[in-house]
């Protein structure tokens, strides 16, 4: 789409699905068998045995010199090694693509190291990069899912919109006693339905359409965390049904993502949606985000009754260079290990986001882009040097955010009223204020 | 030395001021003849908050304590507390320097002095100085080193400050009932001396007051105090919480506390409702035991599980071989005997101040063990002597620095 030189076909944007490392391998699988017509599908992983399993979609072995198809055991070094030194081919992969998805479960070595590169070079090559990213349960341990944040964040730092889904999720949504496989499906069903309901929203005919364009416009640039949530529902009275799932679901946090995002983009599909429908589900959506900009999809198609409603929720990070901490409008979704817990494999990603500015200049500049001058190579980079780059980088950072939407501080709905200890000095014990009823500074619930 | 004097311990609390008059007899033995107590309206969280209301109270009380005893008093021994009152260990080291090498008194008091050279806030005084231990030379456990020959003498103590403006507030109220304060003790020290006998000291124990406004604790172990501390939350929290959870006033919260708490949940409560309807306006308004019982043993469990929390750190959980001992109004919860065993994992019983004899209700009842530990303070100070002084001469020592006296 931004690169003249290549035909797209059709009306249609062309949309390719790269699966990173065993479980982006997995969902890719899943998603080729399952993905409308038009989606291009491709394997790309360090080890031999999980690309042998690929039928559906086309295989690449990463790095046939280093890792020799033998898989990183968890090296992201190594995976970025390889995946560089396989920089020519992966070009090709992502040539003239107008949307790329890249599909990694984050916390490994192939997906954690690859990832970022993958989606830098789709980037380079002009696509709209979209990171859809699992991370680890709590419970694999501190190392993978720092790892896993780590890679998060230098993901997002090159892909235009990350859909990030934790694996600890399913045990908020669905209890600890779930078993494992059925964890694993329902946390791959969801990321699924990411890439799904994004790329029915754009390839199905509608009566109304949510077109590349406004995907586009809304995610385009913005290097931050976003949503989508796809839920069904059916019978009487279905858009409410909808609804409710929808504010039930975790990534909307109870409504909470819907009111700091900047855009929405709603995709119903099913078998005659009435307009009482289409507007319950508005009404519902914008009564919790009434300052994002919200564009409506209607297709007809649709599996029997069931109303299908996809939400892509976007969030206004920043243009360029975006923290993770520094923006307050999207929280902090993977809610473990801080900057601090950060392995020194992620010292990269200052440089990564260098590169890829940098590479704006040689006729390819997109939109959304400032002019950042071509920052050094990597090596010819000295300590000194990036010491400079990163203070420079930190004292223009204001200039180049965004301007933020002024959104209104919503007061707690329950004021915890501290009784007779209202007027007197407060007893603070290690920052918790013990003259609050325990109970409720332990969440617990009578009924 | 008359052949036996008088020495009342005044505890200005909560929820009650509490006055306790003790008769030394000439061979040192203590008797409770008189009890007086009345109902606290000025202090929260153990200070003061109306002076004009507690005056009152503290003079009722007062009243009432010499009509019992029959005797005029004129000097009391007064308990302090507060979120401000901190506990923490301080060594001090001086040489010998002695030719013979022989450690006088002199160096004692010096080692002592230097124990007591401590950076305290500007706005903080000391309260107590304990001696623990000594250690001449690196030999640990000396409990008096006058005599022995040595080059170094090194001293533990236990310091007890607080802020020296809260501090005066309850003097200069008692000063204003033209009442002489002898001297003043952290509550937690008072009421460990009246619940525990030598061989808990020599043990390890811990001591929890469980006040209205806040609860004390202390960790005595090898007979010496090793840890204090002051926690601002006491009954006054837990009747809070359920006046806000349960959504009726804080008078009612507090008699329904009383009427039917239990520190733990018992299995029976959550399908039991207390109906409230006879003073309540809605007709018909009940409310749920088993949250009641949730609410109160939340908060409870809290605040062991604070104590315990600051235990381990101090790294004493393992020295409390004679378990945990229960005192203040908050002893008499029912079961909270099981709720701290299940925390501490410790044995645990409630303290009654069996080293002293007298009136029998002073002695059963857990809440007066900070007054009758006044009292026992009052006669360690009378007793101590410049050679074996103890707690004693320290701190009147500190405290005639402290109030100018």
């Amino acid at each position: 789409m931004s690169n003249p030189d290549e035909q797209t076909t059709g009306a249609n944007p062309t949309i390719r699905l790269i699966g990173l490392g065993e479980t982006g391998v997995k969902l890719v699988e899943t998603l080729a068998m399952i993905a409308p017509e038009g989606v291009e599908a491709y394997s790309l992983d360090t080890d031999n045995r999980s690309l042998s399993r690929c039928h559906q979609s086309q295989p690449f072995l990463l790095g046939q010199a280093i890792p020799c198809g033998l898989g990183t055991g968890g090296d992201s070094a190594l995976a970025r090694a390889a995946v560089e030194s396989d920089n020519d081919e992966l070009a090709e992969i992502v040539r003239g693509a107008d949307l790329v998805f890249v599909v990694a479960g984050m916390g490994g070595g192939t997906g954690t190291g690859a990832a970022p590169f993958l989606a830098n070079l789709a980037k380079e090559a002009g696509a709209l990069v979209v990171g859809v990213a699992a991370t680890p349960f709590d419970c694999e341990g501190i190392q993978r899912c720092n790892q896993a944040t780590g890679g998060l964040r230098d993901l997002k730092q090159v892909a235009d919109v990350v859909f990030h889904f934790p694996n600890q999720d399913v045990i908020l949504m669905e209890g600890d006693d779930i078993a494992l496989n059925q964890a694993l499906d329902i946390a791959n069903r969801h990321l699924c339905e990411a890439v799904l309901g994004v790329s029915r929203m754009l390839l199905e005919p509608g009566m109304l359409n949510v077109s590349f364009a406004d995907l586009q416009a809304s995610v385009r640039g913005r290097h931050s965390l976003g949503s989508v949530v796809h839920v069904e529902a059916s019978g009487e009275d279905r858009a409410d049904d909808a609804v409710r799932k929808l504010l039930a679901h975790p990534a909307a946090r109870g409504g909470e993502t819907l009111r700091e995002a900047s855009s929405l983009l709603l995709h119903l599909s099913g078998g005659d949606v009435t307009m009482a429908e289409m507007n319950a589900v508005t009404l519902a959506i914008r009564n919790h985000s009434s300052t994002a900009k919200f564009v409506v999809g209607v297709s007809g198609q649709g599996r029997g009754e069931a109303l299908q409603m996809t939400v892509v929720i976007a969030h206004a990070g920043k243009l360029a260079g975006a923290d993770q901490g520094s923006s307050p409008p999207k929280p902090d979704q993977t809610g473990q290990a801080s900057d601090l817990g950060y392995s020194d494999s992620f010292t990269v990603p200052d440089a990564g986001s260098y590169l890829d500015l940098g590479k704006g200049s040689d006729g390819k500049n997109r939109s959304g882009f400032a002019y950042t001058p071509p920052a050094p190579t990597a090596g010819a980079l000295t300590p000194e040097c990036r010491e400079d780059l990163i203070r420079v980088a930190a004292k223009e950072e204001p200039n180049r955010t965004k301007r933020r939407k002024i959104v209104q501080e919503l007061l707690p709905l329950e004021i915890v009223s501290k009784g007779r200890f209202e007027k007197s000095e407060p007893t603070i014990h290690k920052g918790e204020d013990l003259d609050e009823p325990t109970y409720i500074r332990r969440g617990a619930v009578l009924n | 030395m008359s052949a036996s004097h008088i020495i009342v311990g005044l505890e200005i609390g909560t929820s009650k001021v509490c006055v306790a008059v003790g008769e030394v007899s000439e061979n040192q033995v203590v008797n409770i003849i008189g009890l007086g107590q009345a109902k606290s309206r000025g202090v929260r969280k153990g200070e003061i908050i109306d002076v004009a209301l507690a005056e009152e109270d503290v003079r009722n009380a007062i009243v009432e304590a010499e009509q019992v005893a029959d005797v005029e008093i004129r000097s009391v021994f007064l308990g302090v507390t507060g979120s401000h009152v901190r506990g923490f260990n301080n060594t001090g080291v001086h040489p010998v320097v002695s030719a013979d090498r022989e450690i006088t008194s002199a160096d004692i008091q010096d080692v002592i002095k230097n124990a007591k050279a401590i950076n305290l806030p500007t706005d903080h005084s000391v309260i107590h100085v304990i001696r623990q231990h000594f250690r001449v030379d690196g030999q640990d456990g000396v409990l008096n080193p006058e005599g022995m020959l040595g080059a170094k003498v090194e001293v533990d103590v236990h310091v007890v400050s607080g802020r020296y403006n809260r501090l005066q507030n309850p003097i200069r109220l008692v000063n204003g009932l033209h009442l002489e304060v002898n001297n003043i003790s952290s509550s937690a020290l008072a009421s460990s001396l009246a619940v525990l006998n030598t061989e808990q000291k020599e043990l390890g124990t811990l001591v929890i007051d469980l006040g209205a406004g806040v609860t004390e604790y202390a960790v005595y172990s090898a007979g010496v105090i090793k840890h204090t501390g002051v926690l601002a939350v006491g009954g006054d929290h837990v009747s809070n919480d359920l006046a806000y959870g349960l959504k009726v006033p804080l008078a009612r919260a507090e008699q329904i506390k009383i009427d039917h708490g239990s520190a733990v949940i018992n299995p029976g409560a959550r399908d039991r409702k207390i109906d409230l309807s006879d003073d309540s306006p809605i007709p018909g308004r009940q409310i749920n035991l088993g949250h009641m019982q949730k609410i109160m043993s939340m908060r409870l469990q809290e605040t062991f599980g604070l104590i315990a929390k600051d235990i381990g750190q101090a790294g004493l959980i393992e020295y409390l071989r004679a378990g945990v001992v229960l005192c203040g109004g908050g002893a008499r919860i029912p079961h909270i005997t099981k709720l701290a065993r299940d925390v501490f994992k410790l044995p645990v019983g409630i303290g009654r101040a069996s080293t002293v004899s007298g009136v029998k209700n002073a002695l059963d009842e857990p809440e007066f063990a900070t007054p009758v530990g006044l009292i026992k303070f009052g006669v360690f100070q009378a007793q101590a002597t410049p050679r074996r002084g103890g707690i004693g001469r320290v701190i009147r020592r500190q405290v005639a620095a402290l109030f100018g006296r």
